[in-house]
């Protein structure tokens, strides 16, 4: 009730400003008028009791200004009082506010846009119930930092662990769907029990797999996701409990996902986080449970409340001890590794977010001494002005108000349009995002956001204009007055000031220019190193083959006919068929090789990576020859086993020896013809682009492989567009086969340009910024190059009045400006030695301190800097000393 | 400026609540009945007196509204609200506390 009363009041103070004042007259009046009456009562004549009563009640308005006073309000009036002003104050320089506006504008828009993306990718929790309790589950290893499981030991930590309330297992399972339109193939998973549970998810239709759909036998049932069941399905509510051909043998549909069923990406065979998985078929538990050697199956596991990842990880680490014993050659060596699964998807671009945001910072920065240099330079020129209202009785902390209202109305303006800029920048950036960037649909400009926004304009508002205003409300009111805001001796204190924000902003600008000058040179970097193929002329495409209608020796004859007949294409200069492409996570290792004569080191295995290829596939994807031969039509079933290894492996296991002629084998206890002898080395395909490692590889020939080749990757070289080689591809497969599907048709460079976009991305947003921030450096020293000139024309005038020609002004502002830029520069480049340091992880083969880059940032710095010194300078020559002198 | 500062700070608000607390009055008579009842030791001026009482007002403890006077003229009558009464009681208390202390402070230093 009384805080109603009070707020109705306040209200009333506010809005019926005229009413309250008259209110307040009256009341005066009345008092006024009973002084009267009681000096006229006590015998005064008329005139004296009037005079007498006006003396008592005392000076009426400042009676008026304490009641006023009383009704608290005076701030929101003063509030609105100084807005009036200061919009009047920025409309009557239009210049200086267009300036000073707009830099804010940028820095804060660009600050907006990089938190849009920080917090959308990295705050925001992922599309999971409770997603902070979900983690991946990993053996590790030295050689293998992230490995799968082996299904049976799987199943034995499921039963065993008391850390998680649900453990789950996932491997891809593409499926092709045939019999509905054009053959297709889908990406999948199988996927264990509880998988969808796992993440918190269930189905918008249907069930999910439960412990029966797991046994041998029963995995022939499939969930969809809603975008197949809409697309391929008409989103055919009937289709529970349908039957549908997949890979050749009927699915039934037991359920359908809802909508927003994001994949929480994997790493083998790897499909990235988001809705990328169409198809979900039960993963079944095959063979021999003792035989624990084959590791491809990835887990998901929801933590029990309370239980950290740490804890859950030291109790795998028992459990792999515990399993060991059971199985003593299977889990030797391996530890367990588990990580939160927001960790596992954003991880690895937190650096590169962390560095743009830490980067745009120092733009805001920069921009906010800049504006504190604008407003210090009108500060001084409004010296008279502030002199007058402080003679006129405004107190400091008032004229600071004032003044803060001022810059605070700047900042909200630059926020404003900040917003718009973020808006566009944040669809311009989430359009420049590499494709595999983790969840880029969940950046928006949102409420976040603009509290963001709101919260920063705040902050730099404050942060540019409480120096000015404390430095203006330090005037000299006698001087002040005196000389109209000239030459007096609170000048220096600004001056000094402005020099050293000066400073500060060249050293940033030069940090942000040397970060960038490292990621260009790293990105060159990227560009110049050999991949170990060549990607361009490229076209690449994926096929399986159904067991259901491909024995495993039909799969060798069907592949050696495709090769055949892709061979009799014209315009195809090579065309090759291997398990792998290069850098698209398709890739099999095996541990344990035996080599002939030699003894692996103590608990270390020897191994490799292993693929099948064709006799072209070398020839097609641009691997270089570096010793013995390629594979040829002689490789076949009928002759002693042949392989071909790369380089690494070569070095890594005969240094200095000629690996080609030695003999490898799988086996422990080898027949003469388990032994396979290396033929060829083939040049190092880097294992991912943004690193130097390869490692080992091998390779079969197709039709010696002893694995089954149900899946292969083409690659067909052209002279000129791979595209064209699209039809051809399709024909020669719909002649040998029309139920297979044709998938990831794409040219390589499209796979190699995907693969360095992230750091394409990182250096384009850091020269940006560079370059954004040195402007704003050199806008700066022009302004207090420019504000120092204006002040010192007196100077410049006598001094040449007394013989000094224009070349010693021009020397001497330049000598001026220059100094404090190199001072600038120098701080610039010990800041960057410091924060180098976050930039390492992003750069390849570029030092953090690369003197090169530094040597070249600050010369620019020196360039930028002479420039905006030189133009003011010039205005100094053009100084006629006489006007110079009669100026004062 | 016409602050009592013979009075102790929130004193005069004190006086005010107490004067109103019977019935409602007009500044001017507020003014009044302080001087009459203090036998003319507390002057109020009325620059002291029309901003407390808006503070006052401002405050949620009194009221006000235009009345007509014994003379039938319109003056602004405050009076107390029920928060002001409550405050009324707690600002008395604490005024006898504050005197006692006072008194007892001055008896010592005699001795």
């Amino acid at each position: 009730m009384r805080r109603w009363d009070i707020f109705r009041l306040r209200l009333r103070t506010l809005t019926r400003r005229a009413r309250v004042d008259h209110d307040l007259e009256r009341e005066m009046r009345f008092h006024l008028d009973q002084q009267i009456e009681e000096n006229l009562a006590s015998g005064l004549p008329p005139a004296e009791a009037r005079r007498a009563a006006l003396r008592r009640l005392g000076g009426y308005t400042q009676i008026q200004e304490e009641c006023r006073d009383m009704r608290r309000t005076d701030y929101i009036e003063n509030l609105w009082r100084d807005l009036r002003y200061a919009l009047r104050m920025l409309a009557a320089n239009p210049g200086f506010t267009i300036v000073i506006v707009l830099t804010l504008a940028l820095a804060i828009g660009a600050n907006s846009a990089i938190f849009s993306v920080i917090d959308g990718v990295l705050v925001r929790p992922l599309p999971y119930p409770d997603a902070g309790r979900i983690t991946r589950v990993f053996f590790h290893s030295a050689d293998y930092p992230r490995f799968p499981l082996n299904p049976f030991d799987f199943r034995d930590f499921r039963a065993r662990n008391r850390s998680f309330e649900s453990f789950a297992g996932f491997t891809r399972g593409d499926l092709q769907l045939s019999g509905v339109g054009r053959p297709e193939r889908f990406t999948g998973f199988r996927i264990t029990a509880g998988f969808f549970h796992t993440l918190g998810l269930q189905p918008a239709r249907g069930r999910e797999f439960n412990t029966n759909d797991e046994i041998d036998g029963n995995g022939h049932s499939v969930l969809l996701s809603d975008r197949l069941w809409r697309n391929r399905f008409a989103a055919d509510p009937h289709i529970l409990g349908r039957t549908i051909v997949l890979n050749a043998e009927p699915y039934a549909v037991v359920g359908i996902m809802p909508p927003g069923t994001e994949h929480p990406g994997n790493e083998y065979h790897g499909v990235a986080h988001g809705k990328t998985v169409d198809v979900w078929s039960p993963f079944t538990f095959r063979g021999n449970p003792n035989q624990r050697g084959s590791h491809f199956l990835e887990v998901i596991a929801r933590l029990k409340p309370g239980v950290t990842a740490s804890q859950a990880q030291a109790e795998m680490n028992a459990l792999i001890a515990q399993l060991a014993r059971e199985h003593p050659d299977a889990l030797e060596g391996w530890q367990a590794l588990v990580i939160p699964l927001a960790e596992e998807i954003v991880g690895p671009s937190r650096p590169l977010l962390l560095v743009l945001l830490g980067a745009v910072g120092l733009v805001l920065l920069i921009a906010c001494a800049n504006a504190a240099n604008l407003l210090l330079s009108r500060a001084t020129v409004r010296r008279r002005e502030v002199a007058v209202r402080a003679a006129l009785g405004a107190g400091r902390s008032r004229l600071v108000r004032q003044m803060l209202t001022e810059s605070l109305l700047i900042a909200a303006l630059g926020a404003s349009i900040g917003i718009v800029i973020a808006m566009a920048g944040v669809r311009a950036l989430v359009a420049l995002l590499p494709a595999d960037f983790p969840r880029a649909d969940t950046i928006h400009v949102n409420a976040a956001v603009l509290a963001f926004t709101a919260a920063i304009a705040l902050a730099t508002g404050l942060l540019f204009g409480l120096a000015p205003a404390l430095q203006a409300i330090r005037v000299d009111l006698n001087d002040s007055l005196r000389d109209g805001g000239r030459g007096s001796t609170s000048g220096a204190g600004a001056l000094r000031l402005r020099n050293a924000l000066l400073v500060g902003e060249v050293s940033l600008a030069c940090i942000l220019l040397i970060g960038a000058g490292l990621m260009l040179r790293s990105f060159v970097n990227l560009l110049r190193t050999d991949p170990g193929f060549r990607p361009e002329h490229l076209l690449t495409a994926n096929l399986s083959l159904p067991y259901k209608t491909y024995k495993p020796s039909d799969m060798i004859h069907f592949w050696s006919r495709l090769d055949a007949s892709l061979h009799s294409v014209a315009g195809i200069r090579a065309a090759g068929i291997g398990t792998d492409l290069p850098w698209t996570g398709w890739d099999d290792n095996i541990g344990g090789l035996t080599i002939e004569g030699k003894k692996p080191p103590a608990h270390e295995m020897f191994h490799a990576r292993y693929h099948d290829a064709s006799p072209d596939y070398f020839r097609a994807m641009g691997i270089p020859l570096v010793r013995g031969r390629f594979f040829n039509d002689g490789d076949t079933i009928k002759v002693p086993l042949v392989m071909i290894i790369n380089q690494a492996m070569a070095t890594r296991y005969w240094p200095g020896e000629d690996a080609v002629g030695k003999r490898i084998t799988f086996e422990d206890h080898p027949k003469e013809a388990d032994w396979m002898t290396i033929v060829g080395i083939v040049g190092d395909v880097k294992d991912r682009p943004n690193s130097p490692e390869t490692q080992n590889s091998m390779w079969w020939p197709i039709e010696q492989s002893p694995v089954d080749v149900d899946q292969m990757a083409v690659a067909l070289r052209g002279s000129s567009d791979p595209a064209l080689l699209v039809n051809d591809l399709r024909e020669a497969v719909r002649q040998l086969d029309p139920t297979l599907a044709i998938a990831d048709i794409r040219p390589m460079d499209n796979i190699a340009d995907a693969n360095i976009s992230t750091p394409r991305f990182g250096l384009f947003l850091v020269s940006l910024f560079a370059v954004l921030a040195l402007t704003l450096a050199a806008i700066g020293i022009y302004g207090v190059i420019s504000y120092s000139v204006s002040r010192r024309t007196h100077e410049f005038g006598l001094r040449m009045a007394l013989g000094a020609n224009s070349g010693d002004v021009l020397r001497m502002v330049l000598r001026q400006g220059i100094r404090l830029a190199l001072l600038g520069i120098a701080l610039g480049l010990a800041g960057a030695l410091v924060l180098g340091r976050i930039l390492m992880s992003l750069l390849y083969r570029v030092h953090a301190a690369d003197p090169a880059t530094f040597a070249l940032a600050a010369t620019v710095a020196v360039a930028v800097a002479a420039l905006a010194c030189y133009l003011p300078a010039r205005r100094a020559t053009a100084v006629a000393p006489a006007r110079a002198l009669r100026s004062e | 400026m016409g602050k009592p500062s013979d009075l102790i700070q929130g004193t005069l608000d004190l006086l005010i609540l107490r004067t109103i607390s019977y019935q409602p009055k007009h500044g001017w008579a507020i003014a009044k009945r302080i001087e009459q009842a203090s036998e003319e030791a507390l002057q109020i001026t009325q620059g002291a007196l029309y901003p407390a009482l808006h503070r006052l007002e401002q405050q949620g403890w009194i009221r006000a509204s235009w009345r007509k006077t014994e003379t039938g003229r319109e003056a602004k009558f405050y009076e107390l609200t029920r928060a002001g009464r409550a405050q009324l009681q707690k600002e008395l208390a604490q005024w006898q506390r504050l005197s006692n202390a006072v008194g007892m402070v001055i008896g010592m230093a005699e001795e």
